[in-house]
């Protein structure tokens, strides 16, 4: 026999506050240019941004393979005040805020187990090193 | 017997929907944009209606409107002198084409790397977005104001209908008329369905089917009242128009039989069109409003959802004989057992 059609809500109307097109929209994230603006001028030239996002995604690439590299090496790290700490560096979180490290060499003792901020430093250096090699002075920024 | 339809009505327009696009299907579903005396053409997602965005920029009103396949960029002509392209995605306007009078017509080649335009001034204009700066190839030869320029055969010709009662093909490249349809009287709307080379034409009461490359007549038919637009379904079983008495009316292609006419539009219907799924038809109206309409009705699709009552009560030998008054009874035992049903199932 005959079924019945309900309507489970009307379609949704105009924001009178504004124009619409939500850029939080699965669409738009996806299909947009990067939030990072772009050198080009015109974002029109496909093929210039696209060289730009390779060249993006190849520095990306590089970054986080150096992270996993420094996994488990010793690690120092140039901080405010011209304190210099030594540790195992063990990760960082994935918008690089923080790092995870073991061992960490401070003025007060040895931390086992440590969590150092990122964000919060004006300029943060790290050298890298194997334990028989001793690290390369690198210039500081006074 | 017709089945009762409950349109989804899109609000939002304050003035008359005068034309309506659908895009074709993303990964993201499928979207329609509506153009409006109001100056303001919107973006809805195609399946529900829902309302994405208003693209703002248009001092006039907006008398044609249509998207890429992608749905990434939309066109519209105006009766401000512009056709405006922009990013159907973030709403920004990307492009302004001035013209000499008003705008009627815009619409994209398949890989929307050139813009047709068409409009009062009765030149068909080819624009190349790649190099918007540089002049429009441009085609002449109607002789009143064109209210409808399509690409067709692969991007090769174009097809254009005027006021001068004509239809004509033209050649892309040479920008010669291939072939010519006239008229008793101005054509209400064209469509093209590049699947099978169908060229769907209004005029009068009559909605007319063409071979879009050689403009045979494929047939005719008689509507109840004046059309202003029509639309044939993707697999070409059925074929929707709209006009002056505010209602649908479904046809069947094959048997040119009328089926089905829906009620709903408080004006005249001035576009009408299927979705690229098929499953809806969408209508623009003097009402200012869309509304979408089921191909199916009784299928579970978009917002509309199925309810199969649990039992079905006969009224046989009822003394009440009329449809109107048959249906709404039953309607009535029907919303009973769905709301009983709903109560007394977990």
């Amino acid at each position: 026999m005959s079924t019945l059609v309900t309507v489970l809500r009307l379609p949704r109307g105009p924001d009178p506050n504004g124009r619409g097109f939500d850029p939080n929209s699965t669409r738009f994230v996806a299909l947009c240019p990067t939030t990072i603006s772009a050198s080009t001028e015109t974002w029109t030239d496909s093929v210039e941004v696209g060289e730009e996002q390779r060249a993006r995604s190849a520095l990306r690439e590089s970054f986080l393979r150096t992270l996993i590299a420094m996994t488990n090496k010793q690690v120092q790290f140039h901080m405010y005040e011209r304190v210099e700490v030594e540790a195992k560096f063990g990760a960082s979180d994935i918008d690089v805020l923080n790092f995870q490290v073991s061992e960490l060499q401070t003025p007060i003792g040895v931390q086992k187990e440590a969590l150092l901020r990122a964000k919060h430093r004006k300029m943060l250096l790290m050298t890298v090193y194997d334990a028989d090699d001793p690290p390369i002075e690198l210039p500081t920024d006074d | 017997m017709a089945m009762r339809q409950t349109p989804l009505t899109c609000s939002g327009h304050t003035r008359p929907v005068v034309d309506l696009a659908f895009s074709g299907i993303t990964p993201y579903g499928y979207f329609l944009i509506s153009a409006c005396k109001d100056g303001k053409p919107m973006l809805r997602q195609g399946d529900t209606g829902d309302w994405i965005g208003t693209f703002l920029g248009h001092k006039g009103a907006v008398w044609g409107a249509t998207l890429n396949n992608e749905a990434t960029k939309a066109a519209t002509a105006a009766a401000d002198f512009t056709a405006k392209v922009w990013d159907a995605v973030t709403g920004d306007e990307v492009l302004t084409l001035a013209h000499k009078h008003i705008v009627k017509s815009v619409n994209f080649t398949q890989d929307s790397s050139c813009l047709l335009t068409g409009g009062n001034d009765k030149i068909i204009r080819i624009y190349d977005l790649n190099k918007p700066e540089a002049e429009p190839q441009e085609i002449t030869g109607h002789t009143s104001a064109i209210k409808k320029a399509l690409w067709c055969n692969n991007d090769t010709q174009i097809l254009s209908a005027a006021d001068d009662k004509t239809v004509r093909l033209w050649d892309r490249n040479s920008t010669e008329v291939v072939k010519q349809l006239s008229f008793d009287m101005s054509v209400s709307s064209m469509e093209y369905i590049p699947d099978g080379e169908v060229l769907v034409i209004t005029y009068g009461k009559t909605i007319a089917f063409y071979n879009a490359l050689s403009l045979d007549m494929i047939k005719t038919v008689d509507a109840p009242a004046s059309i202003h637009s029509a639309s044939l379904h993707p697999d070409k079983d059925f074929f929707v128009a709209g006009g002056d008495d505010f209602k649908l009316y479904k046809f069947d292609y094959g048997t040119k039989e009328e089926l089905e006419s829906y009620k709903g539009h408080f004006g005249p219907v001035h576009c009408v069109r299927f979705s690229p799924d098929g499953e809806l038809y969408a209508s623009g109206s003097e009402d200012g409003t869309l509304r979408l309409w089921q191909t199916a009705v009784g299928k579970t699709y978009g917002l509309w959802k199925c309810v199969l009552p649990e039992m079905v009560v006969l009224l046989e030998g009822s003394p009440i004989s009329t449809e109107e008054l048959w249906s709404s009874v039953r309607v009535t035992i029907g919303l009973l057992v769905a709301s009983l049903t709903k109560v007394l199932l977990p």
